[in-house]
């Protein structure tokens, strides 16, 4: 992926999280393009077509870019790099034990973008069994952040503590057998 | 009754009966040799009739005929007791044969049960042996085995207690943590591994 080659002026909202938001903002786009198309073409006295109303999703990344989409370039550039970061973005899996909130899904991109990379999506997966934190799995990766992986980490030290727990029991046992 | 007295009784019967005949016989013989003398021989004769008439004779008749049938009385008699005391031996003899035949069959009977009860009791101590031998080695197996299933248990044990515990931790307070509240350590294990998910992300290392 060139990322040098990437519009930078141009930047992805933290409400477009994955693939499938960027999938409805790019049939968004090329929708309202098409009716701008038809618009233009239009001949007096024939019935317009309706405008397509846009999503919040659409406002945001219009809003924070300081776009006009009745321009055809800026409509285009957007169409062109929400075409790009649809083919070429990074894609991280993230799995939690529940189904993350927007809003945290929302603080949690905009840190993967932040810190990982300005256009990288997000898939969030669910994995009930462990219990808290969070897997990710990158392209050729997997990091597990999650309480059942800490657990694990810390058996010996559990097992340890369990084995002076059953001694300590022995000893009151024996004890009081011979009391 | 022995065989000398039997043979002496016969003897006398034999020696009357052949002075009977020897007196008869002579009597016969004696008119003939006189029949030159007939008168002596007829008046003998005639005293020999009238002496040994039929009366007479028929009185010896019956005095040997009584006196035969006693001896022969009496030797029935001798007969029967010793035919009497013959099977008393005969029986004594046969109640020791047997008697003794009993005794030997019992003798050999006690100690065959003997012999028979001698191999009983050493088959039964051998079997007993064997038992306690196989007992003992069953045993020690059989404590092994335990002793190997029980640190196989206790392994397994600790193995799966701490996935218990686990489990049941995770189980019990998994769905009580918000994600909310997990952003925080969330966002710093991903600080902690940045460089390397930047790393895998941007050279596909």
């Amino acid at each position: 992926m060139e990322h040098s080659q990437k519009p930078r002026s141009i930047s992805l909202p933290v409400a477009v999280v994955g693939r499938v938001d960027l999938g409805r903002l790019l049939r968004e786009v090329e929708g309202l393009t098409d009716f701008l198309e038809q618009a233009a073409i239009r001949e007096p006295g024939t019935a317009q077509a309706k405008m397509p109303k846009t999503s919040r999703l659409l406002d945001q990344a219009i809003e924070i870019n300081k776009l006009n989409l009745l321009t055809n370039d800026d409509r285009n550039q957007l169409r062109q790099f929400l075409k790009t970061v649809y083919q070429e973005a990074p894609v991280m899996h993230m799995s939690f034990s529940a189904d993350p909130s927007p809003n945290f899904t929302q603080k949690l991109v905009a840190w993967l973008r932040q810190e990982i990379h300005p256009f990288v999506l997000l898939q969030v997966g669910l994995q009930p069994n462990i219990g808290a934190g969070c897997v990710v799995r990158t392209t050729n990766k997997y990091f597990d952040f999650s309480l059942r992986e800490r657990f694990k980490a810390k058996r010996p030290l559990l097992i340890e503590k369990m084995k002076s727990f059953a001694t300590k029991v022995e000893v009151k046992q024996v004890e009081e057998a011979h009391a | 009754m022995n065989g000398w007295q039997l043979g002496l009784v016969l003897g006398l019967m034999l020696a009357n009966a052949a002075a009977f005949l020897w007196l008869v016989l002579s009597v016969g013989t004696g008119k003939a040799k006189k029949d030159p003398e007939g008168t002596f021989a007829d008046q003998a004769e005639r005293d020999v009739e009238h002496i040994f008439n039929e009366e007479f004779r028929e009185e010896l008749r019956n005095r040997g005929r009584l006196h035969f049938e006693k001896i022969i009385g009496e030797n029935a008699m001798f007969l029967q007791q010793d035919l009497r005391l013959t099977t008393s031996q005969l029986n004594e003899f046969m109640k020791q044969e047997i008697t003794e035949k009993l005794q030997e069959e019992f003798a050999k009977y006690e100690q065959s049960i003997i012999d028979a009860k001698q191999m009983a009791i050493d088959s039964i101590t051998k079997t007993q042996a064997a038992i306690e031998q196989q007992r003992q080695a069953m045993s020690q197996q059989l404590a092994q085995e335990i002793a190997t299933e029980k640190q196989r248990v206790v392994k397994r044990f600790e193995d799966n207690m701490a996935d218990i515990v686990n489990h049941y931790v995770l189980a019990a307070i998994g769905d009580q943590i918000d994600l909310n509240d997990q952003l925080e350590y969330i966002l710093a294990d991903l600080e902690t591994n940045k460089e390397a998910i930047v790393r895998d992300i941007t050279d596909g290392a």
